[in-house]
């Protein structure tokens, strides 16, 4: 290994054309030093010219072969080449502020008690469209509200010192195949380990990746399927932002008030009661999500509050069914885990590149 | 990919081998089996899975940069790590002197694009060749005035 470095930036790619020159001439115009970091892309196996954009502005750029291994397997192996004592990582459709990678390190280094230390994403999607604006600003209404030290360790953009994030096992690449939720299972392993881990909402980035309706259930689903089935539910609902992880507490709470509101006014509303009972049901949803539609009214305006309402209702619902079926499948299968051919030859030891990925646990 | 990357290929294709400076022919026969070479190599690799990643080095060199050979040498011994690796010399106009490079590192590559041709246009050719999983990109220094 070489000159060990302040930081290595390692950003993952996957079919990020659209965004990754972006995001990496971003990095490059920070205020640090550019021989006090690298810029370390690991591609995996975009069918785009991403790795072409990536060599524009990387030092290192590692191209992974196959049908697509996912962010946390990816991000390993950039850690791996990686000479920082730090190493932060940024996401492709994430802009870094001049100063955040600044920041993050002056966090780590004026706070040796702090092992990692995580970006809130700023209000503002870098996609103009309604669903998008609307997705962003509900993580970020999360991060706020639990901003501090908590498991998440967003990695939109989050920094770990390496030692700490190699002796805690990396990113469990095992269970972890599709971008969701792996940030939080590894901060909630730092904790465990006794690590401090930070998410700072004065350090903002903008995301600028678009979604459609669609993405967003998609989205909701892995994240609350992941969350029953593989992460312990009980465990991590206590350590990361609801709004983030989408817990019952968000969900079958809204679901719940509605049941019991719609029953009453069947029991004491005269006919015709359709109305009445639409009303009562819309007002008990606004209620119980009070906090967030004035979040929404506060940055975007009560138009926008009101637009994002049914939206909102959906991922609740989308959340709730897939907790439950999470919370099935773990009884009936167990826990996630990669294919039957990767298991037999992480079973017996294949070396071969890409590597197989690593059970650490 | 930038109109620049489209300019290079198009000037290998009209002028042939991807070499550059000193004795035309020498030279062309040179990087002819160079890259011969290199293509069996990449043919041997690709016959079966490999146990560990093929590694590149790209040396950028915008016009008017030169590269310190113990630079680049370093470089390579350090990534190469007992193993083969790939060097590709991606270079703006003619380099101004590479014959220290070419005699310490093998199998080098030179990839000439035309004088002017900006550094990021010159990691984005030269990395359209590179054959390496893990390809490391080094961009030389503006010469001293």
């Amino acid at each position: 290994m070489s000159r060990s470095l302040p930081l290595s930036v390692i950003v993952y790619a996957r079919n990020s054309s659209a965004t990754l020159g972006a995001v990496l001439g971003a990095i490059r115009a920070s205020d640090l030093p550019r021989e006090s970091y690298e810029i370390i892309v690991v591609d995996d196996s975009s069918a785009d010219s991403s790795v072409v954009i990536a060599a524009r502005h990387a030092d290192t750029v590692v191209k992974l072969s196959g049908k697509g291994s996912g962010p946390a397997y990816s991000r390993n192996r950039g850690v791996e080449l990686a000479r920082g004592q730090v190493v932060a990582f940024v996401d492709p459709d994430v802009v870094v502020q001049r100063d955040t990678l600044t920041r993050m390190l002056a966090i780590l280094a004026d706070h040796p008690d702090v092992d990692a230390v995580s970006a809130s994403r700023d209000d503002n999607s870098g996609a103009r469209n309604f669903v998008s604006q609307y997705w962003n600003l509900l993580l970020r209404f999360g991060e706020q509200r639990y901003a501090g030290r908590c498991a998440q360790f967003a990695p939109g953009c989050g920094a770990v010192r390496r030692r700490t994030f190699l002796s805690a096992g990396m990113y469990d690449e095992w269970r972890f195949a599709t971008a969701c939720l792996e940030g939080v299972e590894l901060g909630e392993r730092l904790l465990g380990a006794g690590s401090s881990v930070l998410l700072n909402s004065e350090l903002n980035v903008t995301h600028l990746k678009e979604w459609d309706l669609g993405q967003v259930c998609q989205e909701v689903w892995r994240r609350s399927n992941l969350l029953a089935r593989s992460l312990g539910y009980s465990r991590i609902s206590v350590l990361a932002p609801s709004d983030v992880v989408f817990t019952l507490g968000r969900t079958l709470v809204t679901a719940a008030a509605v049941l019991v509101t719609l029953m009453l006014a069947a029991a004491f509303v005269p006919p015709p009661r359709i109305g009445a009972e639409a009303a009562l049901a819309l007002l008990v949803l606004l209620v119980t999500n009070l906090q967030v539609h004035r979040y929404y009214a506060k940055a975007r305006g009560i138009g926008f509050a009101a637009m994002s309402a049914p939206i909102h209702v959906l991922i609740q619902g989308v959340a709730a069914a897939a907790l439950c079926t999470g919370w099935s499948l773990r009884h009936l299968m167990g826990d996630v885990s990669p294919d039957a051919t990767t298991q037999a030859y992480s079973e017996v030891g294949l070396e071969i590149w890409p590597p197989i990925p690593r059970r650490f646990r | 990919m930038s109109s620049a990357g489209v300019d290079a290929i198009l000037y290998r294709d009209s002028f042939s081998p991807t070499s550059v400076t000193g004795d035309a022919s020498a030279q062309s026969s040179f990087a002819l089996q160079q890259q011969t070479a290199s293509s069996a190599r990449v043919s041997a690799a690709h016959t079966g899975p490999r146990r560990t990643p093929r590694k590149s080095l790209i040396v950028v060199l915008p016009e008017n940069h030169v590269v310190s050979p113990d630079l680049v040498s370093d470089s390579v011994s350090t990534e190469a790590d007992g193993e083969v690796i790939d060097v590709i010399l991606a270079c703006a106009g003619p380099p101004l002197s590479i014959g220290t490079l070419q005699r310490r590192v093998r199998d080098l590559q030179v990839l000439l694009a035309p004088a002017g041709t900006s550094s990021e246009d010159l990691r984005e050719l030269a990395m359209s060749q590179a054959p390496g999983d893990i390809v490391t990109l080094l961009t030389g220094r503006p010469v001293s005035v």
